[in-house]
């Protein structure tokens, strides 16, 4: 007899209606993602024609074509290159000090910390830091390093501390979620086998975790990379190409803020193009992360 | 004792034959990961020394109460020499916003994390193993688009859209409390929805990963047992995954709470308070970030909006509280490090993350 | 194994940032000598008008800004202008860690005293704040009065045929649609404009909403999140009613109305009537004027203006000498040949008696005591 003839006909309906709901609902995830990547194509994609990678923003207002009046000059706004190149340090900056530093916060809290007092006060703090408004990291960087003039006034690695700040709680937060998960029962065997504890933390904990803090770490990435606030009053409005962090600088986010309020409709197509190449180069981010961890998973 | 000892780990003597030198890499791990964790508290704590002393003035001239539970943001009264600067006749307070923060969140967790809990199981459980891959990073494709994209959207795309649907919605139910009203398209309900897409892929991801290291073998027990597959997921995954689902769900009510530009754009920027989720209003992030610009240069008015993020502070504090104790009592008793289903039965290597 | 493969990205990411955050910017720059000079700290005295400045404010005079800063950009004067809003502009001219600030009201006694010394605020443009609205089968220049106005804002009236409306269009047939007002929800100059004007028509105004600030109360209609928010909730909702800036109503066709101004004709907002908004005041020895509700017959009452703000002595307040140079030759450029670049970008350029003297007080900046050169 197999088991299925001793459900009820109750049962099986209860499983059948909860797995069709879990599907709709997938489905439901689903459709506000294809409205907004569709909507986001539809008026970044006819931006993006050739020199819009390789050429920086360039601020001469465009001029619509109003009918009966003689034709304007014509319009060239340049490209994105040099936020393309700013979003990249900028970000890339904040990750190197965020990432390491979260894994590390949530090592201690998952390895030694645990329901010390201490680690509690850690755990509430970094849950409460998640919740702060972007905004008002930027503009905790801005009062304490900007206004004192510390390193010169708005510029680009002032930017990405406060995005490192940003990011820092939800790697943390994450981390710990992903290595809280690591059956307790691995640690014990190699600790019984006689590994010593930082080996057992190195080779053990962290590669099993390892799929899980990139998991994280993308999070908080792509977070930190679609955030404008905090770069607003760091980083002050450069729009020249410039890979040095220590001078004003443009970022993608930046660039969109500025070029949405804009009078003329072709720096709002601009800012549409900017924001669909954000959005690719987080998923490329994304892809390119993945294909890493499942290679490393199978070696 | 050494010549059984040696193992595939450690490749060494026992922990209990090693000299203080060999102990040395454990005690600089021990003090250099609780240093690193101590630093970044005082990071926070100065943080949070900042905030308070930027919102010091904002309080000590309007009081505390009465800047959380006056309804009236009226801002002319903060400029210089006016009335509360000198404490008299001031009328300043925040309140609208207040309830604005809580009523997008909530609506925004209360229709987000069921949603993105079920795609979680559906991807992890019920998804054919060849389409989880994809699937997931479309998901997660969500937290790739930028936060001022999605105001714009909800603004343009949504809000002119769903306005017969909230018309629809506030005259059908509008016996509730809170509901119903004229809906001018931007509303809470707006900013609330809007606010669950954003914290889709946060909850999805991380309940996916929690879901994916379910031990397999307590999974196996309950379809052994003859529970169908739904039973299964009762039974076995949500009970065991719950504590970690609730830590994704944080992160996302984190997200919800402190959103700045897409609430800003989608809830109205209505300084008053409405009547019902249908109807416009303000949020605390969102006030923050519309009005900080022009705010910088008159003290007390920036004052206020540092008040403000320091009340999103608290807020995000005392749910965190809550949250924390109700996770630990519904998770007493249950493994929170992870557990074996039976001794003696070896871990196998974890299922892997479709993540 | 993995953590090894993470460290080694992570490792090479690391050091490619190091590497990019070292090497000179110049080389791959496209601007000229740009942006290795300048920045804080005192310069080594290039006097030549050369090199970065960097200004903060005024969303409104963004557009003038970055034009006036493209067309120097191949002299090798780079200007980075953040469009933040005029708060945040005055704030950190206040702090100086800007080289300029952009402002639509001008900075008060207060403000300057925060400051680290004495400024100079130069009118640099006018621009008319459109009543703008989208009522099919009524044309542009619908007559309305300061005190309509305001109750349509107040919410008093609610639909376009109401006899308020009809008693100053007579001869217009007016629909029957519910008027929807659309208001800016983030803080703004623009605002405290409209309000300046609502406020000196209508005492009503005054006792439910407030004195004329940055934000309103506003009783009644939709907040869009600045300029661009407010023009495209107006173009796509039926029977709204907005305040949009003229640059942009200009620009994008806009319907707007003919506002009554204090001498009682109803002036439609085009850019000469702007400018005559600022003729035929008093202006002030600093040079503070403001427009809102001007005496002038031909001026359009809802006109704004916005100030380029900076320090008399940049360099005693911290600023490079350089920049100095560079903020002298910025303004020179905007009250000279700006003034017509300005025009071209739809804002009304300053009348001549008040364009002399702007280009008078030009010579008051100073660096560390002596004239800049």
């Amino acid at each position: 007899m197999s088991a299925l003839q001793l459900v009820s006909a109750r049962r099986r309906r209860t499983d059948q209606v909860m797995r069709g709901v879990l599907g709709v609902a997938t489905l439901i995830a689903l459709v506000p993602l294809a409205l907004i990547l569709f909507y986001l194509l539809s008026k970044g994609i006819g931006a993006i024609k050739s020199g819009f990678f390789s050429s920086d923003p360039n601020l001469s207002q465009c001029f619509p074509h109003v009918p009966g009046a003689p034709p304007p000059p014509p319009c060239n706004i340049g490209g994105i290159r040099s936020a393309i190149l700013g979003t990249v340090e900028i970000v890339g900056l904040a990750t190197v000090i965020a990432v390491p530093l979260g894994i590390i916060v949530a090592l201690w809290l998952t390895e030694y910390g645990k329901e010390s007092p201490l680690a509690n006060i850690v755990r509430y703090f970094v849950d409460v830091m998640t919740g702060v408004p972007s905004i008002v990291f930027g503009l905790f960087v801005y009062t304490l390093l900007v206004v004192s003039h510390v390193g010169g006034d708005a510029v680009g690695w002032k930017g990405a501390l406060a995005v490192a700040l940003l990011m820092l709680p939800i790697v943390i937060r994450s981390a710990e979620v992903v290595l809280l998960l690591v059956p307790s029962s691995l640690r014990e065997a190699a600790l019984a086998l006689g590994s010593p504890r930082w080996r057992v933390v190195t080779r053990v904990v962290l590669p099993t975790a390892g799929p899980g803090l990139i998991t994280g770490s993308l999070l908080a990435i792509a977070r930190g990379a679609g955030e404008t606030a905090p770069l607003l009053f760091t980083i002050g409005a450069a729009h020249v190409l410039t890979g040095n962090l220590g001078q004003p600088m443009n970022s993608l986010p930046t660039q969109i803020f500025s070029d949405l309020g804009q009078n003329t409709s072709a720096f709002v197509d601009r800012a549409w193009g900017a924001a669909l190449t954000l959005v690719a180069m987080i998923l490329l981010l994304n892809l390119i992360a993945r294909a890493i961890s499942r290679r490393s998973r199978l070696a | 004792m050494e010549a059984h000892a040696t193992t595939v780990v450690s490749g060494g003597r026992s922990v209990l034959d090693r000299s203080p030198l060999g102990r040395l890499p454990d005690q600089v791990l021990k003090f250099g990961l609780a240093g690193v964790a101590a630093g970044v508290l005082v990071l926070l704590a100065g943080f949070l020394a900042v905030l308070i002393s930027e919102s010091s003035s904002a309080f000590g001239n309007i009081g505390v109460f009465h800047f959380l539970f006056r309804n009236n943001w009226d801002t002319s009264q903060l400029q210089q020499g006016a009335a509360c600067a000198t404490g008299s006749h001031c009328t300043f307070g925040a309140w609208p916003m207040v309830v604005g923060t809580l009523a997008t969140s909530a609506i925004a967790l209360i229709i987000g994390v069921p949603i993105a809990v079920a795609t979680a199981l559906f991807l992890t459980e019920l998804c054919p193993r060849r389409a989880r891959g994809p699937l997931s990073i479309v998901v997660d494709l969500l937290a790739a688009v930028p936060s001022v994209v999605y105001g714009l959207w909800g603004f343009i795309v949504l809000a002119p859209k769903l306005r017969g649907v909230q018309q629809w919605l506030a005259n059908t139910f509008s016996f509730l409390p809170f509901w119903g009203g004229q809906v001018a398209g931007p509303s809470y309900f707006l900013a609330g929805l809007v606010l669950a897409i954003m914290i889709l892929p946060i909850v999805s991801a991380i309940s996916r990963e929690v879901i994916a290291t379910v031990p397999p073998e307590n999974k196996e027990a309950a379809l052994a047992l003859g529970a169908t597959r739904w039973e299964m997921i009762r039974m076995a995954v949500i009970p065991y995954a719950r504590p970690g689902i609730t830590g994704g769900a944080m992160l996302g009510l984190g997200r919800a709470v402190g959103e700045t530009i897409a609430v800003a754009y989608v809830i109205g920027g209505s300084t008053t308070l409405g009547h019902s989720i249908f109807q416009q209003g303000q949020s605390l992030a969102g006030v923050i970030a519309l009005q900080f610009g022009e705010a910088q240069s008159t003290p007390l008015y920036k004052s206020t909006l540092f008040a403000a993020g320091l009340i999103l502070f608290v807020i995000t504090l005392l749910v965190n509280l809550v949250a924390r104790r109700y996770v630990v009592r519904a998770g007493r008793g249950k493994r929170v490090g992870g557990g074996d289903a039976a001794p003696g039965i070896a871990e196998a290597e974890p299922e892997p993350s479709p993540a | 194994m993995s953590t090894r493969r993470i460290g080694a990205l992570a490792l090479s990411l690391a050091a490619a940032l190091v590497v990019a955050a070292c090497g000179s910017s110049s080389s791959k720059s496209t601007s000229s000598s740009a942006t290795s000079s300048a920045a804080a700290g005192s310069g080594s005295g290039s006097s030549s008008g050369k090199g970065t400045i960097n200004g903060a404010g005024s969303t409104f005079a963004a557009p003038i800004y970055n034009q006036w800063g493209q067309n120097l950009s191949s002299q090798g004067l780079t200007v980075n202008y953040n469009p933040l809003g005029s708060g945040a502009g005055i704030a950190g001219l206040q702090s100086a860690t800007v080289d300029f600030a952009g402002s639509d009201p001008p900075m008060k006694s207060t403000e300057v005293k925060a400051a680290k010394g004495p400024v100079l605020q130069f009118p640099i443009a006018f621009g008319a704040i459109t009543v703008s609205y989208n009522l099919s089968g009524v044309k542009a220049g619908l007559k309305l009065d300061g005190k309509t106005i305001a109750d349509i804002f107040l919410g008093k009236v609610k639909k376009w045929n109401d006899p308020e409306i009809a008693s100053l269009n007579s001869g217009v047939k007016l629909p029957s649609t519910s008027i929807t007002v659309v208001h800016r929800s983030d803080s703004s100059g623009t605002t405290q404009g409209f309000t300046t004007f609502l406020a000196a028509y209508s005492p009503e105004w005054v006792s439910t909403v407030g004195k004329p600030a940055k934000t309103a109360k506003w009783p009644t209609g939709t907040g869009a999140p600045k300029n661009a928010g407010v023009a495209s909730a107006v173009k796509q909702t039926p029977g709204a009613i907005g305040y949009v800036e003229q640059a942009y109503a200009l620009q994008n066709g806009f319907t707007y109305a003919a506002v009554k101004n204090k001498s009682g004709t109803f002036v439609l907002p085009t850019l000469q009537a702007a400018s005559a908004a600022a003729e035929g005041i008093k202006i002030p020895s600093d040079l503070t004027v403001t427009t809102i509700n001007s005496p002038n017959a031909a001026a359009y009452p809802i006109t704004s203006q916005t100030f380029l703000i900076a320090y008399k002595d940049m360099c005693k307040a911290g600023r490079s000498q350089s920049a100095a140079a560079g903020v002298k030759k910025f303004i020179n450029y905007g009250l000279g040949p700006g003034q017509k670049v300005e025009e071209s970008l739809d804002f009304a350029p300053l009348p001549s008696s008040l364009l002399s003297k702007a280009q008078a007080q030009v010579n008051q900046l100073e660096c560390n005591g002596s004239p800049v050169s």
